[in-house]
């Protein structure tokens, strides 16, 4: 019996060995990924990332799209979200975070590096079935009502919102009670500072939060660009409106102001139309300016990578902005 | 090691030699060396761990005082404020419906096993109920998330705004199924086998002669159960629920997955709740980015910490010493 | 004098009330296991496919393309293998010398309370713990950081199971040995492990099983990539923590996968318990009656 034993302790053991020395074979380890760019015309290491959960899918399709023109690079990549994507580039601990928020000047002066890589909003949102849908439709609803709405608390009823006091259902305010680079973005678009200065009850996640708005007709709420929209269709998802902006404050909703399909909303954020924020540039951090292997892989991103971001839901950068952060890279 | 001692066992048992004696009782006093060294390790993580929390809380329990932290209510740490009551009171909202929903049928199931239960159904109980303890705790989040906040939602929650709608405790004031009650729901089935298994055990401490005695004397088996053994154990079943409510206060996974996640002072069991373990779970990411936003979190650890030690170390002694008695 | 008593009394009445609601208590909680399983089946099954057992997440897969989820599963295995392998080697000992050595000494009842603490503790307080520890020494979230913690995890999860089938060994076979002969630590490593070698390895496959499933401590320690990793340096993917991300996102496919993936990680853990019973049956072959 203890010969059995014996033997799959052995097994084990033997298994371990085998994975660990498989490991240290071949590939890098995820420290420096500063590696071979210079000496070899192919480049190969490992590039550990993490960071806003908002950019994570498409950097996974980066890195896969990456790896197939250099098969000896190896990703890691993680959520966390942008808080940890900073920390763990400040602390050295990942090559590039991925920040879904524009960065602070104290983490400048820590050392950190960024550049801009693609765009993406985040819109409001009320139920298809919201009595006064049409009128708000028609109008669009100015900045100073979002305000009033979701900062002041000024605002309590839809009749409020579209100057018609006779109706009188009140607004249910939502908000992420997680910690989301959309809630922050729509906090300072709509005069807070940051995503605690929201009022409205906190839904937690963005599934949640679309649930949520599908389910209460006097709902209103906000979310990123490609949960609204159904994107291999384009369309919006079914029983969701977004409430125009009324961007010019001229009382009515123009067209450009008006999105109900996704590539409305796309040209709207990519010609600047859409405010920013909520619109907002999301972007990549290092630590000190990029080299080797990191530089390669971020000026692919912002050059034939940005082929990839559509599809994704992600705003392309227009090609001035494109020259500007392949520019920062340069200096 | 003389040779007369050295048996050449070869032939008779497949080896060499047999260690001698003094050899043989040289290795007995190394072992129990080593032994005792790796006994120590238990005793001393209690403390490591506390340690290494308080040191990294130390910076938030020195910036501020203890009262304004843990009566605090707001939660701003992007203005330095660090207000913990609401994520204490959501901890005891969840923890008291957990164990309020969980203890009488537990109590029930554990005396029907203990008592009355053929061997038949206590061997198809055993199985039931260890698979249930061995079920992660994120596949519960998951079954919550999809079996119990709809039911929250659409069943409970009409049901209470209908019959309840004036009692403020059972009122309803969002329009989701994610709350207090849907966690508490959750949490009772996550401790629902320790608290059976610990009260079966501490029933079964009670010796038969007692059992017999009564129903001599024509008791019920029922009136026999509650005037002769329950009394007996009643410290043991407290204890059993004091260890199940410490297994609930510490839940992470399955309770964020279902409890709404919003730093509000509960009123309602249908209010959402932020219990503290899951504010230190969801927040871990953004620890390092505000100043004393860790300090804050792993102090928050640290209390969670403290509590379940209280209730775990008495409830433990109340036990050990019964289950010594059989 | 009369004696005859009515038949059906109050207290009869009570009797048989009291005996159905207990019945009906064990059938819910009974039910309520066939709910759970029966929900996680429906949800999961339909997204379950081989591809999720057998490919890594390509890219896209977040967002409802190409992949699976082997790199969670592969991640999770070496979590739980290491981590049950390293608190083995502290458990074994405690639990064979609080046996074969104390008995019933002082010092054993103060290593039993500790470890029942222990037992008590969070996982989520030893995730934070091993964060600490990680940031102290400058590791990165990685493999070995998940083990570690896990194995604190599991540590007394094991010796605490461990215990308690050992300590019901009859001390016969103990005196009759010691009678012989025999120093202690022969008695532990010969008779005691043999005669409870069921016991213990269901032990060591309960914490394994607790070890495949635990989300809170390897949430801080382990981090999460989309490769297998290939040393214990490594950040690693595991699959409670594959449902919990899953699960978050705002795409329907990738939600319905995260149920698939919960589907997946109930069946692992149900293996393992079916397993080490079926094991353990097996092995009492060897155990003297």
């Amino acid at each position: 019996m203890r010969k059995q034993t014996l033997t799959w302790l052995s097994l084990f053991l033997v298994m371990a060995v085998t994975l660990s020395a498989c490991g240290t074979a071949g590939s890098a380890e995820s420290t420096s990924a500063e590696s071979e760019a210079g000496a070899s015309s192919e480049l190969s290491g490992t590039l550990s990332i993490s960071g806003a959960f908002a950019l994570y899918p498409m950097m996974t399709i980066w890195a896969e799209e990456f790896t197939k023109l250099h098969p000896d690079v190896q990703f890691d990549v993680q959520g966390g979200g942008a808080g940890k994507g900073m920390t763990d580039t400040i602390a050295g601990a990942v090559d590039i975070g991925m920040i879904s928020r524009s960065i602070k000047p104290e983490e400048e002066s820590q050392g950190i590096f960024w550049v801009s890589v693609t765009k993406d909003a985040v819109f409001p949102i009320i139920n298809a079935e919201n009595p006064v849908a049409e009128k708000l439709m028609a109008q669009g609803i100015t900045q100073e009502i979002y305000n009033k709405i979701y900062i002041t608390g000024e605002i309590t009823t839809w009749g409020e919102v579209v100057g018609d006091p006779s109706i009188t259902d009140k607004i249910n305010v939502f908000t992420r009670s997680d910690a989301s680079g959309a809630a922050e973005q729509w906090a300072k678009y709509t005069g807070g500072e940051a995503q605690e200065d929201l009022l409205g009850i906190g839904v937690n996640g963005e599934p949640a939060m679309l649930d949520t708005i599908l389910k209460d007709p006097l709902g209103i709420g906000f979310g990123n660009l490609n949960s609204i929209f159904d994107l291999s269709g384009g369309n919006l998802v079914p029983g969701i409106l977004i409430p125009p902006i009324d961007i010019n404050e001229n009382g009515t909703a123009d067209a450009g102001e008006v999105y109900t399909v996704k590539e409305d909303a796309f040209g709207a954020v990519a010609n600047g139309t859409y405010p920013s924020p909520p619109a907002r540039f999301e972007n990549l951090a290092t630590l000190g300016k990029p080299e080797g292997l990191e530089l390669e892989f971020i000026k692919w991103i912002l050059t034939d990578g940005q082929q990839y971001l559509e599809a994704a839901g992600f705003v392309p950068l227009t090609p001035e902005q494109q020259a500007e952060s392949l520019a920062k890279l340069e200096q | 090691m003389s040779d007369i001692q050295l048996n050449n066992t070869l032939k008779t048992e497949g080896r060499l030699s047999r260690p001698s004696t003094p050899s043989r009782a040289r290795t007995d006093r190394a072992a129990q060396r080593t032994f005792f060294i790796i006994t120590l390790v238990p005793v001393a993580l209690i403390l490591i761990v506390a340690v290494a929390l308080v040191v990294r809380a130390y910076p938030i329990l020195n910036s501020y005082n203890l009262s304004d932290l843990l009566l605090g209510e707001t939660w701003r740490p992007n203005n330095g404020e660090f207000g913990f009551r609401p994520f204490i009171l959501g901890t005891l909202w969840v923890t008291t419906v957990g164990v309020l929903l969980a203890v009488p049928p537990c109590l029930l199931v554990s005396v029907y096993l203990a008592e009355y239960a053929h061997n038949r159904t206590r061997t198809i109980a055993k199985p039931i109920l260890d698979v249930l303890a061995a079920i992660p705790p994120v596949v519960y989040g998951v079954w919550g998330l999809l079996s119990i906040v709809p039911f929250v939602d659409d069943v409970l929650a009409p049901l209470s705004e209908r019959w309840f709608g004036s009692v403020s405790i059972f009122s309803v004031t969002q329009p989701t199924g994610f709350g207090i009650l849907a966690g508490g729901i959750v949490l009772a089935v996550m401790i629902s086998p320790l608290i059976i298994s610990v009260i079966f055990e501490v029933l079964s401490t009670v010796p038969n002669d007692l059992r017999h005695a009564s129903l001599a004397v024509g008791a019920t088996k029922w009136q026999t159960i509650r005037t002769v053994v329950l009394p007996q154990v009643l410290p043991g079943i407290v204890a059993a629920i004091v260890l199940g409510a410490s297994r609930a206060l510490g839940e992470t996974i399955a309770v964020l997955m279902v409890v709404g996640n919003v730093p509000n002072i509960p009123t309602s069991v249908f209010d959402t709740a932020y219990p503290l373990p899951a504010l230190i779970a969801n927040n871990y990411g953004e620890m390092m980015s505000i100043p004393l936003y860790d300090a804050a979190l792993l102090g928050a650890a640290l209390v969670l910490l403290v509590v379940i030690l209280i209730f775990n170390i008495l409830s433990t002694l109340v036990l050990q010493r019964f289950l010594r008695r059989s | 004098m009369k004696f005859q008593k009515k038949h059906f009394e109050r207290r009869h009445i009570v009797e048989l009330v009291i005996k159905t609601i207990m019945r009906l208590a064990l059938f819910i909680v009974a039910g309520t296991l066939g709910l759970i399983l029966w929900t996680i089946i429906s949800r999961g099954l339909p997204s379950l496919s081989w591809e999720m057992v057998s490919q890594v997440p390509k890219g896209g897969y977040y967002m409802g393309k190409d992949g699976g989820i082997l790199n969670a599963i592969i991640g999770s295995a070496y979590l739980a293998t290491g981590g049950t392998l390293l608190a083995m080697i502290l458990s074994v000992p405690i639990a064979l010398y609080l046996k074969a050595y104390l008995g019933k000494s002082r010092w054993g009842d103060y290593v039993r309370l500790s470890l029942d603490v222990l037992w008590g503790i969070p996982s989520i307080v030893y995730g934070a713990f091993g964060f600490a520890l990680m940031v102290l020494l400058g590791m990165r979230a990685s493999l070995l950081a998940g083990i570690i913690v896990l194995a604190l995890v599991e540590l007394p999860i094991m010796t605490r199971a461990m215990d308690e089938v050992i300590r019901r060994m009859p001390s016969d076979l103990e005196h009759a040995a010691l009678a012989l002969g025999s120093t202690k630590f022969e008695v532990a490593i010969n008779i005691i492990t043999r005669q409870m070698l069921p016991g213990i390895i269901t032990a060591i496959l309960l914490a394994f099983g607790r070890g495949i499933g635990d989300a809170a401590s390897v949430l801080f320690t382990a981090g999460y990539t989309d490769r297998i990793p290939t040393s214990l340096m490594n950040p690693t993917a595991s699959l409670p923590l594959a449902v919990f991300f899953q699960l978050g996102s705002p795409y329907p496919e990738v939600r319905e996968r995260g149920y698939a993936a919960a589907l997946i990680l109930t069946i692992a853990v149900l293996l393992v318990s079916f397993g080490s019973r079926w094991l353990a049956a097996r092995l009492n072959r060897y155990t003297i009656k």
